[in-house]
């Protein structure tokens, strides 16, 4: 009896794990092939998004292959998102830890918040030109922002009788900053981290469309300008799954760094 | 029937040749102009356990934070073996009221967390953590985190925490305050298992008078705001006590109508 509610249970715990993802997967499918046979010339469908990736490895786009454009793109944000995380952690610290900081960095860093990475993408160009750096530039400021937001937020977290605890054992400044604060603030560092990683995946592949040679980003706007729809498709899948993954691994990543959260 | 403390305790403390190990001068706290301590002056003996009792809101946490130097006392002073007390030089661990583990330390982490701060040998911090765990039973919860573990266990890994620092002073405010009735008196038990395996100087507070004389080998009775002590109690009852003896609740009333102050 008991062995039969267990069965039960998991048969539904199946479900829910697998079949209705599928479900939904085959849900999109589907409405792709509707909408590609009954509009032929706005859509294409998917036996040709898959010959046009074929494609882009016997006839590669800019003398690059799919590989090579997701590469370049990745390898922008990764760069961008080295230097944020340092940055923006660190910014959000003495934010979130210093009463002078908050005044000077804070309100300077207030007024720059809202600007959308987007919008800086003029301005950049204006000053730095097409090259590599402005477009890591570009995804830096787009990655920083939330990793500030959510340290600082993080640090304010922190509960006092933690910290008491820490003074009456005998920690000095640094270490109730290093031992007690910082691990209060992780889960939100690491919230900050995975908007972070979202919002620099966006930013790389608006700042690519605008102007590259290489990226996802420029596949997509070669597609579109070549009425390519099949190409731009390709590239916005790859985009999906590479988005995809990044957010599995963080989430892997969270549970190695922060155990403590379930 | 009920004796003196100051000589009587000085009396018997002589005979256990247990040298004074705190002293509290002339402790008094204002803010502003309200008047918390009025002028406390006590001394407590190496390996004593003294129960300090008194109205609710006779200004307890504020005599608490005095000791531990979360506060700074108005006037006086508090000496531990003969100097001004100081969290970095000397040895004090606080047991506070609610939980407070530190939610991403394992058990035995935050058992360890103290003594690593106060630089104690890593041989000696596994002996030590090994110990606390063993005399409470939380081997099988070593590598668990707070948030994993129920509130009166969490609490004793507090306790345990406080322990195994083998402080000069160790305080207790309250611990218990939270727990239901059969839970404390396991950990009351428990507390004087670990006070006499370890020989710890202990300071209890708490507003419930049959948890002073079941733990105290002396009670400090404190007035209503402005703190004074208004009696010091020696209580010699044999261990285990019974909580239903004539003594204990003779003892028991005596410190109520002490403590009345309507």
């Amino acid at each position: 009896m008991m062995n039969l509610e267990e069965k039960k249970k998991s048969g539904l715990e199946l479900f829910l794990y697998w079949g209705l993802p599928i479900l939904a997967i085959l849900l999109v499918v589907g409405g792709w092939l509707w909408f590609a046979i009954s509009n032929p010339r706005l859509m294409p469908n998917p036996l040709q998004v898959y010959e046009r990736l074929i494609r882009t490895f016997t006839r590669p786009v800019a003398k690059v292959n799919l590989f090579g454009h997701a590469f370049a793109s990745l390898g922008r944000v990764l760069m961008a998102l080295v230097f944020a995380w340092v940055i923006g952690i660190v910014l959000g610290i003495l934010i979130g830890w210093s009463r002078v900081c908050k005044a000077v960095i804070g309100t300077i860093f207030e007024i720059i918040r809202p600007i959308p990475p987007i919008a800086w993408i003029p301005i950049v160009i204006m000053w730095f030109g097409i090259e590599e750096f402005p477009k890591v530039l570009l995804v830096f400021i787009g990655t920083f922002v939330p990793l500030v937001i959510n340290t600082a937020a993080g640090i304010g977290l922190v509960d006092k009788i933690n910290i008491d605890v820490g003074k009456i054992f005998g920690g000095n400044r640094f270490q109730i900053l290093a031992q007690i604060v910082i691990p209060t603030a992780l889960p939100s560092i690491f919230a900050g981290i995975r908007t972070s990683v979202s919002s620099g995946w966006t930013t790389v592949l608006a700042a690519e469309m605008i102007a590259a040679q290489h990226g996802l980003g420029a596949l997509v706007t070669r597609g579109w300008q070549g009425s390519d729809m099949a190409l731009v498709m390709v590239a916005v899948i790859t985009i999906a799954i590479i988005g995809a993954f990044l957010a599995f691994s963080l989430n892997k990543l969270e549970k190695w760094v922060c155990p403590w959260t379930k | 029937m009920m004796r003196h403390a100051e000589t009587e305790a000085a009396v018997a403390d002589e005979k256990n040749g247990r040298p004074v190990k705190i002293s509290v001068r002339n402790l008094t706290k204002r803010f502003g102009d309200l008047l918390v301590l009025d002028d406390l002056t006590f001394n407590i003996h190496a390996n004593e356990f003294v129960c300090v009792v008194g109205p609710t809101g006779c200004g307890k946490t504020t005599f608490l934070n005095c000791l531990t130097r979360i506060y700074e006392p108005t006037s006086g002073d508090l000496l531990i073996d003969n100097a001004s007390a100081d969290p970095q030089k000397h040895n004090i661990s606080f047991v506070f009221q609610e939980p407070s583990a530190f939610p991403w330390l394992t058990v035995e982490e935050n058992l360890a967390y103290g003594l690593k701060i106060k630089r104690v040998a890593k041989g000696e911090i596994e002996r030590r953590v090994n110990q606390i765990l063993d005399l409470m039973g939380l081997q099988q919860f070593r590598k668990s985190y707070p948030g994993e573990l129920s509130v009166s266990i969490e609490q004793r890994v507090i306790i345990g925490r406080s322990f195994a620092m083998r402080p000069d002073l160790l305080l207790m405010d309250e611990p218990y305050g939270q727990m239901d009735v059969k839970v404390r008196f396991y950990l009351e038990d428990e507390v004087i298992r670990l006070w006499k395996e370890l020989g710890s100087t202990i300071v209890f507070i708490t507003h419930n008078i049959e948890e002073a004389v079941y733990l105290a080998e002396r009670v400090i009775i404190l007035s209503n705001k402005p703190a004074c002590i208004k009696e010091e109690l020696v209580l010699d009852l044999p261990r285990p006590r019974n909580i239903a003896g004539s003594e204990f609740i003779q003892y028991r009333k005596y410190i109520t109508d002490k403590i009345k102050w309507w």
